[in-house]
């Protein structure tokens, strides 16, 4: 009795903590701003990723990157990045971006007819560029604060509000929505190994610069994603 | 042959001369000339990327003297700055510097055949503290913007502060990380970590 009582309460506590953390993110619009209340938790949950990543995940990429020759790799990366331009268009039409709009639409016509389901980036070669929007900035742009900073698990850096807005974004993620689920798991076992690869010049540069790596990606994040909430305006330019 | 190449080094001393004592050059040329000094450099002998010695004689002669490294370091510290002494203040200084050349040599691998466009500057007159537009190129459809913040100094001269790349503003990333340094330890150790960073 007296512990459900307990647990109920141990539950609500949490709950409301959440409610009055996310209520504190949105509060603080600056990038700046460090925003990260579940510091040791975050912590925490870097350094698991982390030794994933050291063990399991990183090997996985470089061997891929070693193997896999490069045009093969351009086509693998073309081929998702299309998908992620098709998700583009959704967040585009969310925030009335016509010309946005406008380019992924016609980046996804023409990389999926002339560049064969998106192996071939002709789109880029005639100089229409990426919208790269998304769910979570959708959000952003509609008012929506980042909330605290989050380290999810196998995933890495996000925020309260990025990591709600994964879930429906996921509903119409072409790759997810594939009916074998073979194809589908080996699909996103690729997407995510060749995302890793794209890492490799980044995290060099953080292992030259970084006092604190924990540190420095979570400020890099964070700005990055205020930045593309933005498009690319800083505070300071208004 | 050799007259010829005297000839020359005495005219673009003659040139550096005239250009800095009038030191009126606009923020958006500076930007433009340090960076086309360096990208002409890699082009024209890729082999120096693998020369750190090379590499870092290239960024210190062209580009450094374009960055106010006081003023940058200032920033980072932000509330901090107040808190070190001068000799805490002119160490971290320089610890700052070495590992902003040697991130710097080390970005400059990815560089490799992108080119730069430079956006049309709006400045009004009299202003000290200007944004300068630039952005790579990529292969892949995806520019990479990055911005230099640069200010006008007391003599007339304009040099950088902070370099903002794809939105991250490296003053700011600092800072942060100083912060956390600080918070958790001291000045003392901010320094001794510094020093070890770049050893």
């Amino acid at each position: 009795m007296s512990r459900t009582f307990t647990a109920s309460r141990v539950r609500f506590g949490a709950i409301a903590s959440v409610g009055v953390l996310a209520l504190s993110g949105c509060a603080s619009f600056r990038a700046a701003a460090p925003g990260d209340p579940l510091e040791p938790v975050n912590r925490g949950v870097y350094s698991f990723n982390n030794t994933f990543d050291h063990y399991l995940f990183k090997p996985i990429a470089k061997g891929y990157d070693a193997v896999v020759p490069n045009l093969v790799k351009t086509g693998v990366s073309n081929v998702f990045q299309n998908a992620a331009d098709a998700q583009s268009v959704v967040s585009d039409l969310l925030q009335l971006k016509g010309a946005k709009l406008g380019d992924d639409l016609g980046r996804v016509v023409i990389n999926t007819t002339l560049g064969f389901g998106g192996i071939f980036d002709h789109a880029s070669a005639l100089g229409i560029e990426r919208g790269n929007e998304d769910l979570g900035q959708t959000l952003g742009y509609w008012g929506i604060g980042a909330g605290p900073y989050l380290v999810i698990p196998f995933l890495g850096p996000s925020s309260l509000r990025d990591a709600i807005a994964r879930y429906p974004e996921g509903l119409y993620d072409p790759i997810s929505r594939l009916s074998s689920v073979p194809v589908r798991n080996s699909l996103m076992g690729v997407r995510a190994v060749d995302a890793r690869v794209g890492l490799f010049p980044a995290e060099a540069l953080m292992n030259n610069a970084a006092l604190d790596r924990y540190t420095f990606l979570r400020s890099a994040f964070l700005q990055r994603r205020q930045s593309l909430v933005l498009d690319g305006k800083r505070p300071k330019d208004e | 042959m050799k007259r010829n190449k005297i000839v020359a080094m005495f005219a673009s001393v003659a040139i550096f001369a005239t250009t800095s004592a009038f030191a009126q050059t606009g923020p958006d040329e500076i930007v433009k000339t340090a960076a086309t000094s360096v990208t002409t450099v890699l082009k024209s002998d890729p082999a120096i990327l693998g020369n750190a010695a090379k590499l870092k004689e290239l960024i210190e002669s062209k580009l450094l003297p374009n960055f106010n490294f006081t003023r940058m370091t200032q920033l980072a510290m932000g509330r901090n700055w107040a808190k070190a002494s001068p000799e805490q203040q002119s160490a971290l200084t320089k610890e700052f510097q070495t590992l902003l050349v040697r991130t710097y040599s080390g970005a400059l691998s990815n560089f490799k055949n992108n080119t730069i466009d430079y956006k049309p500057l709006r400045m009004a007159a009299g202003e000290t503290d200007v944004t300068v537009k630039t952005v790579i190129n990529q292969a892949n459809g995806q520019g990479i913007p990055i911005d230099y913040s640069l200010e006008k100094g007391a003599d007339g001269s304009w040099k950088a502060y902070d370099i903002i790349v794809a939105g991250v503003s490296l003053v700011t990333n600092y800072r942060d990380e100083f912060n956390t340094v600080i918070r958790d330890q001291s000045v003392d150790a901010l320094v001794k970590q510094l020093q070890s960073k770049n050893k």
